[in-house]
């Protein structure tokens, strides 16, 4: 560690003067343009801007589709990469072609994936081919409120791979004997998951729902490339109606829209942080 | 009874195995079958892809997996005949270029700052970059049009790139393994007589080798899908749209050459894969995500 060394600030400020100019200024100019009305004279209207959106029929469907996909996809892709996880963990240390298949995913670009996906998904497409297989009634699931899946699993397929990486760094780090000498004292495999490797990873497990939902949250690009610009209205989401609104030009209503999505972004990651130093305490 | 216990171990990893391996192919096959694909001819596609969206319940499309004759015309198209397709493909590379040089500039430079030296308002600036970090695009995008605007950026390409430069969430990444670093490592250089700066470039960068490979992979796997920025930024300038963009247009167009388009635009991402895969998974391992 270097004590009062001044070159610190040479090495910040590139870095600093950066996340200044295009990150923080904007965040809080921004604000001014939420209180004003718009108009030749840009009069102060206090919080009117933020008590209309919430009327604004448009954003509300546009935030309550992002905060449901991200609320499907970020927990599904948390509790499967865990899964995922565990398994690969036990094949330890072989069963490297299957981690490194999963992680292929991550740095695929999703963009190309979208033929295959409209071909998979198709009415005549193999998905409804095992449907049928199931004895179930074909699904069209490139229009409507079906659309969500292909969407979902989409995003699923791109992003899970990443996740089991850093869980399977957790499982790894946790050292051996301490299941050795449980089994010794007669815990079976439900007892040390829960008495061993859950407490152990619970900070892990809070990062990855945190970043994967922070990845949720732009799910807006899987839309895109399977419903195009103008979606079905089940995955209308709220980057859409930002666009939308960017489109006519409304800054009054895009930058009111981004930070009422700020306050509930904040106001949700608060609780869960809180909610993980519970956990933490009550199980050490 | 006693055959039971001993055999009970492997069936049970035979189990894992044959569900990771029915993993592994779901993972696998939409890449696979996309490369395959491109060696169908055009026509061939274009006539697979025509039986797209038909509601007939008597219907099923094909289930092609061999081409009628293997065929290199697809890449012929794009490649040689319209050029449209590659010109999006190099505005592509170039954002990745672009971004990756920025980022290894400024990153790992303030991830050093942030982790080797202690001075006020460390903590301080490292939970600024934290809760930007967790911001959404949707937050920061009107915000940052407002200020490229007024900066004369918007619908150039450093809209793009420059807000790229400073990303968040690789300054956490690569601090979290810098701050593991044993101390011993720079306090003997230090009594060698090496400086900050010396330390910087000789010692701490070699050392973080997986770390700034990972990073740049996982950069990359963004920059190679970009979409919410081009839209945004330069919703005026078609001829700057990277190809991430362009696929859904393509396939409503059905020219029976989007699946050469998609396989060249899979390949960089597989080599970039293969080349960091070993420095992603040690940089994931070593790095204290907490």
């Amino acid at each position: 560690m270097f004590e009062r060394k001044k070159s610190v600030w040479l090495f910040l400020l590139p870095g600093a003067l950066g996340l200044l100019v295009f990150y923080i200024v904007p965040f809080f100019g921004g604000i001014y343009y939420s209180l004003t009305d718009g108009s030749y004279r840009n009069a102060f209207v206090g919080l009117q801007n933020y008590a209309n959106i919430w009327k604004n029929q448009m954003f509300v469907l546009g935030l309550k589709n992002t905060m449901e996909l991200s609320l499907i996809c970020a927990p599904l892709v948390w509790v499967l990469s865990f899964a995922i996880a565990s398994l690969l963990n036990r094949l330890r240390p072989k069963g490297a072609f299957f981690r490194n298949s999963v992680l292929l995913p991550y740095l695929m670009p999703s963009s190309a994936m979208l033929l295959i996906w409209l071909v998979i998904f198709d009415y005549g497409g193999v998905v409804n081919r095992l449907v049928v297989a199931l004895g179930l009634q074909r699904v069209v699931w490139l229009q409507g409120a079906q659309l969500r899946v292909p969407v979902i699993l989409l995003f699923v397929w791109k992003n899970l791979g990443f996740a089991v990486i850093i869980f399977m760094a957790a499982l790894q780090a946790i050292p051996e004997p301490l299941y050795e000498y449980a089994r010794l004292e007669g815990a079976g495999f439900w007892r040390q998951t829960f008495g061993i490797t859950l407490p152990l990873i619970v900070p892990t497990a809070f990062l990855v729902i945190i970043l994967e939902w922070i990845n949720a949250f732009k799910i807006f690009k899987e839309v895109y490339f399977i419903g195009g610009a103008y979606p079905d209205e089940a995955v209308y989401t709220l980057q859409n109606y930002m666009n939308n609104m960017y489109g006519k030009l409304n800054y009054q209503n895009v930058t009111t829209a981004a930070y009422s999505f700020a306050l509930i972004v904040f106001g949700l990651f608060g609780v869960l942080f809180l909610s993980q130093r519970q956990l933490l305490k009550r199980l050490t | 009874m006693k055959n039971k216990k001993l055999r009970q171990p492997r069936d049970r990893k035979l189990i894992t195995r044959g569900l990771l391996m029915a993993l592994a192919i779901l993972m696998l096959v939409p890449v696979v079958v996309t490369m395959l694909y491109s060696f169908f001819s055009p026509e061939e596609i274009q006539a697979f892809m025509k039986t797209r969206g038909s509601y007939d319940a008597g219907k099923w499309m094909a289930v092609k997996l061999s081409p009628q004759m293997f065929s290199l015309n697809q890449y012929y198209e794009i490649l040689i005949r319209d050029m449209s397709i590659l010109h999006m493909f190099v505005n592509s590379a170039l954002y990745a270029v672009a971004i990756i040089v920025g980022q290894a500039a400024v990153i790992p430079m303030m991830a050093y700052g942030l982790s080797r030296f202690r001075f006020k308002g460390r903590d301080a600036i490292f939970f600024v970059v934290i809760m930007l970090m967790l911001l959404p695009f949707q937050v920061t995008m009107v915000p940052n049009v407002l200020t490229l605007r007024s900066l004369g950026l918007l619908n150039t390409v450093w809209a793009v790139v420059l807000p790229m430069w400073f990303a968040p969430f690789y300054i956490f990444l690569i601090r979290q393994f810098m701050l593991g670093l044993p101390n011993e490592l720079l306090e003997a250089a230090q009594v060698d007589g090496a400086g900050t700066i010396r330390c910087y470039f000789s010692i701490v960068l070699p050392v973080c080798r997986p770390i700034l490979g990972a990073a740049a992979a996982l950069t990359f796997a963004d920059c190679w899908n970009l979409v919410e920025q081009p839209m945004t930024y330069l919703s005026q300038r078609t001829d700057l749209q990277p190809l991430s963009v362009m696929f859904n247009q393509l396939a409503d167009s059905s020219s029976g050459i989007e699946f050469a388009g998609a396989a060249l635009y899979i390949l960089p991402a597989l080599f970039v894969y293969l080349y960091f895969l070993k420095d992603i998974l040690a940089g994931v391992q070593l790095t204290e995500l907490k």
